[in-house]
């Protein structure tokens, strides 16, 4: 280890090479002619650092690295003295101007001891723990003034190049101050990096000092007082600064390495520019440019080109076609709840790149197999709900059509079969012999739908199978609407009692908080006030809190299973609407995408709403009894808030009426809707869980209506305009707070 | 003779040098020695603590939570000029953002990053949820000590042996005795352990009550379950007479969210001994409070006590600017200059309001003498190459934009890169260029609405309007809080005769930029129409 020591008079660098073992420790003493200064080293202790004290005397203080102050008067140890307090080295440094020693401690303060103090307080070899009470005589040794820094110091210095100006100058790991002598701050300065030594080397102005300061970040900082007059780089951290005057060398910055690398330096005026590492610059050969830019424009029109013929032929491609091989993905499928789900499809999304790396998605869809959720059982004889389905084709034996519930059923009878779902409800399906009917009941209402689905999906198969061309179904009405308007009262109910669940919460909520706001408050008082039973009124409110949540959660779960019912009755209904009416699959998608908006209930989007909107807007357009009408209503549309309507009653009217009228022979088109505007109203429904097949009828109107007028497009300077007056945006700056190393600059 | 060195000076000296993994690992060889060195303990606590430590005045991450469920703003509707959350209600003069573009908070975009300019202020919820596209991760800061959670469960990460200190193990009313520890054990468990709850906690008895209440209902301090109160049992121990127990106790409240207890133990420690930290703590306290004349009032009481602080008069630069009053912002960037002319925070400001205000010569100036300092990343080289573009020094302007691209950090600076590009592009008037820059800046980030922006212009100089349609829809759903993308919207609806979505959009751009005179036309226009309808 070396350790710089300047004198003060001669300014010459002294290195103390101090070689420590356990016991013994060897002995460099150096004297020298100029007053002021002598060094030894004490046995038994290891040495931190030291300074020098009181003129007149050559004599020498040093605190080891246990908190020991030895005091050495001409080259003889006079006393030893223990901190208080002390864990670790800090500073240490003499002010003659008050004969005392500073040094910052442990706690983190600078503190002031007063040489008389010192030499009047307990011996060191007395006190083998400094936490133990004094046991022999001496005062206890305690600072003249404190000031607390709140963090470490590196460094002090007492400069006494004018003895009017009394200054303690500490530098603190993150600031910089500079004190009086009698402990008062005189300024101070935060310091944004992190500092490694510094030294006050002059006062230039009157009142001022301008001291050296170096970083972590290889910078040497010249401060006057607390404004950086300049700025220079080095190249290492230094450990140490002074400014020295040799005979034909005055003024020099000497700055000591940690590394023991001395290195003396001027500031000098030429700054040294960061020079920027060179990119990879090679020769522009402009021919091989051209060419290169040539092929790659060639390759970027063919990727775009290729990019639009693709996107027609999108729904050319199938699954299988195209791909080599396959592959067999296999999975499960639970059921969510203790009831029959709304739907038996499932999607399938196929994502992938083409050749030329456009990314494409393909879909599909599946459905699983009804024996999932029932299993077969015994025909009900009275049941609530009858439905009844008209074919023109010669009865067929239902067992042959579900031969997998079949094969268990013990009734030999071949014209009923009957279904018992996982929750328990029943199904019956009748084949009348004689007629070409048949009948499905059951004493839920939704439950049939699964069953009738698939009841018309097996004929569809089963015939064509056979090769029945015009088979055909139809269901002869009337439509069972009072059963479905009851699972839309029940859902609608589950529905407002959810939201009033949620007011409650809300409403117990606030009084919570108010009641917390209040213990708060009492708590936080000085003087604590009797809590008056608020701590009991805090409980009670706490368990109708968690009382009400769940049955707010028991609620939702209801509401859950009341929105698969309505699903599963609308789909039901649709299926009956269409029988009924013979209506085609287009008219069919539209009826559906209008009943069944959503997928998914929220507390903010409901079923009933967006359907009562759906419906109107049906009734408005297509299903409207003039044109003229159309337009009228339609303009008023706009502005219409989405919310939970007051009851079902106009919802019912409206899904009555759109019966009607269907039945009177309204088309269910789009194309009426071409000339006429999508109302706001209606493109708000673009809410989450909008089905897919929605969306894409919505898209279709969307484009025709741009196309019909896309030919008096021919004007966009306007917009041109806008682009220039866009043209600075990103100018942002993402630096880090600490000034970077490097550079010379003029004041 | 074999000469040793003794390992505790060994370590002290790597310490000051700040080698603090050397330093760390000696001191864990010591205490395995001897477990109860003090000495040791403490300087590896130090050790450990510097390794982490960020200074506290510059973390300002508000969560979520706090934005929105604000409990201690005094008015609902602020008065003009009086607060951080109406940007545009300065009369300061500022540019409008035909010139200078808006962050997502309605500010003007600032040259220098910072955390506040990358949070801002939400007006509503689902402002909140969209994070601006400056911060670079996908969703919005949760909840401040969510981070600190991360950061303390980091940097135990390092420590394969579990944490140094345990502290739940921690007497921690015997430490706050110890005067020589206690601070060190604070800074530890504030900065390397991040568990404010520890560390601060009430001052007097019942209001531990207080905190095991608050930690009952408080989700976010629901795993701290042991209450200490280190800081004050330690002011406490020092007769309420230390400054700095005193701010410790504030930092805490502050990270808690009790700003006025915070306030009032700043307060307290400023009585005690001016400092320049205590009035930074101050000023953020007032700015979370949303009360930015008594922060600027209070800076200038600190700029009495230590004339010329650089960062006093950086605070009072950066609220001056964050209220949309650039010229005082930069006035005070200049005094900042002349007290460190190496400011790098003021010269970017300064030298970014030169080029938003047509002088892109002086920020050019600027710029470089950044570059000069040995700043050398993509920001600057691509402002560069910017400034030297509206200065028409066209041959440094690719070279700049070239260095700027091989210093790319991530993707979403390189997408900015080319959205620059693109725009050189445009001016030179290479459109088949500036398409493919405009591409390739969405290719690196898809979420660049400026761009998209762009895009669509161009796609609507070829022709394809619904491409077009497409791309402004996207850039208004990215950042509803510019106003070009609803301005063309507009334009684009009305040209096809789709008047209800062309009001409506032309609507959203009169939000987003009020004095547009294009948008004001337009409304006009439409509402003539629906009048004579």
């Amino acid at each position: 280890y070396s350790s710089l020591v300047i004198q003060p008079h001669c300014f010459m660098a002294v290195f103390l090479h101090l070689a420590f073992s356990n016991k013994h420790i060897l002995l460099h003493s150096h004297s020298y002619p100029e007053p002021g200064v002598c060094a030894c080293v004490y046995k038994r202790n290891h040495l931190s650092s030291c300074q020098l004290s009181p003129s007149g005397h050559h004599s020498l203080c040093i605190q080891s690295m246990d908190g020991m102050l030895m005091f050495f008067e001409q080259d003889s140890y006079s006393f030893g003295r223990f901190l208080p307090g002390f864990l670790l080295p800090g500073p240490l440094v003499y002010n003659s101007r008050t004969d005392s020693f500073l040094t910052v401690s442990s706690v983190r303060q600078l503190e002031s001891y007063k040489y008389e103090t010192l030499a009047v307080a307990t011996e060191a070899e007395n006190r083998q723990d400094p936490d133990l009470p004094l046991k022999t005589g001496g005062k206890r040794l305690t600072p003249d003034w404190t000031f607390v820094l709140g963090e470490q110091a590196l460094d002090l210095s007492v400069p006494s190049f004018s003895h009017s100006s009394s200054a303690v100058f500490v530098l603190g790991e993150r600031n910089l101050y500079c004190l009086r002598d009698n402990g008062q701050l005189r300024f101070m300065k935060k310091l944004e990096f992190n500092p490694s030594c510094f030294f006050p080397y002059a006062s230039v102005m009157n009142g001022t000092t301008n001291l050296l300061l170096a970083n972590h970040t290889n910078m040497l900082l010249i401060y006057q007082d607390v404004t950086l007059k300049w700025a220079a780089q080095l190249s290492f951290v230094p450990v140490a600064m002074r400014v020295a005057n040799f005979p034909d060398l005055k003024g020099v910055v000497v700055s000591l390495s940690s590394d023991g690398h001395l290195l003396c330096s001027y500031m000098g005026t030429d700054p040294s520019f960061f020079s920027t590492p060179k990119v990879d610059a090679r020769e522009a050969d402009y021919e091989q440019v051209d060419a290169e830019m040539k092929k790659l424009q060639k390759i970027i029109r063919e990727a775009t080109r290729t990019q639009e013929t693709t996107l027609m032929s999108k729904y050319l491609c199938s699954l299988s076609s195209g791909v080599g091989s396959s592959t067999v993905v296999a999975f499960s499928a639970f059921l969510n709840g203790r009831y029959p789900p709304a739907d038996l499809t499932g999607d399938i999304s196929v994502s992938y790149n083409s050749p030329t790396g456009v990314p494409r998605v393909l879909q599909s869809r599946f459905s699983l197999p009804l024996a999932l959720v029932c299993v077969p059982s015994f025909p009900a004889k009275t049941t609530k709900f009858k439905i009844t389905v008209d074919t023109n084709q010669p009865p067929v034996d239902i067992k042959s059509i579900f031969p997998e519930f079949s094969a268990k059923s013990e009734d030999k009878d071949g014209n009923s079969l009957a279904f018992q779902f996982l929750s328990g409800a029943k199904v019956t399906v009748l084949a009348s012999k004689t007629s070409q009917r048949y009948r499905i009941q059951s004493d839920s209402f939704e439950d049939m739908w699964l069953v009738v689905k698939e009841l018309v999906q097996r004929f569809n198969q089963h015939f064509s199978k056979l090769g029945v061309k015009d088979f055909k179904k139809s269901f002869s009405g009337p439509l069972p609407l009072q059963e479905y308007f009851l699972s839309v009262d029940h859902h609608f109910q589950l529905r407002v009692s959810a939201q009033q669940y949620q007011d409650l919460l809300s409403e117990r909520a606030v009084q919570f908080r108010a009641i917390q706001r209040r213990l708060l408050t009492r708590f936080k008082d000085k003087t604590p006030a009797p809590l008056q039973n608020l701590d009991t009124l805090l409980d009670a409110t706490y368990s109708q809190v968690m009382t009400l949540a769940e049955a707010a959660e028991e609620t939702r779960a209801q509401l859950e299973e009341a929105f698969v019912r309505l699903r599963s009755a609308t789909h039901l209904l649709v299926l009956l609407l269409s029988l009924w009416q013979s209506l085609t699959p287009d008219q069919t998608a539209i009826l559906e995408a209008t009943l069944l908006p959503l997928l998914q209930d929220t507390p903010q989007l409901g079923w009933e709403e967006s359907c009562d909107a759906a419906v109107s807007h049906l009734l408005r357009t297509c299903l409207s009894r003039s044109p003229k009408d159309q337009a009228t209503t339609l303009a008023q549309a706009g502005g219409l808030v989405l919310g939970l309507p007051r009851d079902t009653v106009r919802l019912k009217k409206h899904i009555t009426l759109l019966c009607d009228r269907i039945a009177k022979g309204g088309r269910l088109t789009l194309a009426s809707e071409a000339n006429v505007q999508i109302p706001a109203q209606v493109q708000s429904l673009a809410a989450p869980g909008e089905s897919g097949r929605r969306k894409r009828g919505r898209d279709t109107v969307g484009i025709r209506i741009i196309k019909s007028e896309s030919s008096s497009l021919s004007d966009i300077s306007s917009i041109t305009v806008c682009l220039l007056s866009f043209t600075r945006s990103f100018f942002n700056l993402f630096l880090i707070l600490l000034p970077s190393p490097s550079f010379l600059f003029q004041t | 003779m074999e000469v040793t060195m003794d390992p505790l000076f060994l370590a002290w000296s790597y310490f000051r040098r700040r080698k603090l993994q050397q330093c760390s690992d000696i001191c864990t060889k010591i205490l395995q020695d001897n477990p109860y060195d003090q000495a040791a303990w403490s300087l590896k606590t130090r050790a450990l603590t510097e390794m982490v430590y960020i200074d506290e005045v510059e973390v300002d991450q508000e969560g979520i939570a706090e934005m929105m469920l604000d409990e201690s703003s005094i008015a609902q509707v602020a008065r003009p000029g009086t607060s951080l959350r109406l940007p545009g209600t300065s009369q300061g003069g500022g540019p409008t953002p035909a010139v200078r573009p808006m962050t997502q908070s309605g500010r003007p975009i600032t040259g220098f990053v910072r955390p506040s300019t990358q949070s801002g202020r939400p007006g509503t919820m689902e402002q909140a949820i969209k994070t601006p596209r400056t911060a670079s991760t996908a969703r919005p800061v949760t909840s401040a000590s969510g981070r600190f959670i991360r950061l303390g469960t980091a940097s135990m990460l390092t420590n394969p042996e579990g944490p140094f200190i345990n502290l739940s193990r921690l007497n921690l009313a015997k430490y706050s005795q110890k005067p020589n520890l206690s601070r060190t054990l604070f800074e530890y468990i504030f900065h390397h352990e991040n568990d404010v709850k520890n560390v601060s906690v009430a001052n007097l008895k019942h209001q531990k009550n207080l905190l095991a209440l608050y930690c009952c209902f408080n989700k976010k301090l629901l795993f701290h379950h042991q209450a200490l109160d280190l800081a004050a049992q330690a002011t406490e121990h020092a007769q309420f007479k230390d400054w700095w127990w005193k701010v410790q106790l504030g930092k805490c409240y502050y990270r808690l969210g009790l700003y006025r207890e915070a306030e009032k133990q700043f307060r307290s420690a400023l009585n005690h001994q001016e400092m320049v930290d205590t009035y930074l703590y101050l000023a953020k306290v007032y700015q979370r409070l949303d009360q930015p004349i008594t922060a600027l009032n209070l800076f200038k009481q600190g700029l009495d006590h230590f004339p010329g602080e650089v960062t006093l008069l950086t605070g009072i630069a950066r609220i001056h600017e964050e209220m949309n009053n650039i010229p005082s912002a930069t006035e005070y960037y200049k005094d900042v200059l002349k007290q460190d002319n190496t400011h790098v925070e003021a010269i970017a400001c300064i030298g970014s309001n030169h080029f938003y205000t047509d002088q892109p010569e002086i920020a050019l100036r600027f710029y470089r003498r950044l570059l000069q300092m040995g700043v050398y990343n993509c920001q600057l080289y691509n402002n560069l190459g910017l400034c030297c573009f509206y200065a028409q020094q066209y041959d440094m302007t690719l070279s700049s934009f070239e260095r700027a691209m091989t210093l790319v950090a991530n993707d979403e600076e390189q997408a900015d890169v080319w959205y620059n590009i693109g725009h050189v592009a445009v001016g030179i008037g290479d459109l088949t260029l500036a398409y493919q820059c405009f591409k390739l800046a969405l290719a690196f980030n898809n979420d660049h609405a400026e761009a998209y922006n762009n895009l669509a212009v161009l796609e609507l100089r070829k022709g394809r309007i619904e491409q077009s349609k497409a791309f402004l829809q996207t850039a208004a759903s990215l950042a509803p809080h510019m106003y070009e993308p609803h301005f063309n919207l507009s334009i684009l609806s009305e040209k096809v005769g789709d008047l209800q979505s062309s009001y409506t959009a032309a609507q959203k751009s009169e939000d987003a930029f009020p004095e547009h005179v294009d948008t004001q036309q337009v409304l006009k226009q439409l509402r003539q129409h629906f009048a004579v309808l």
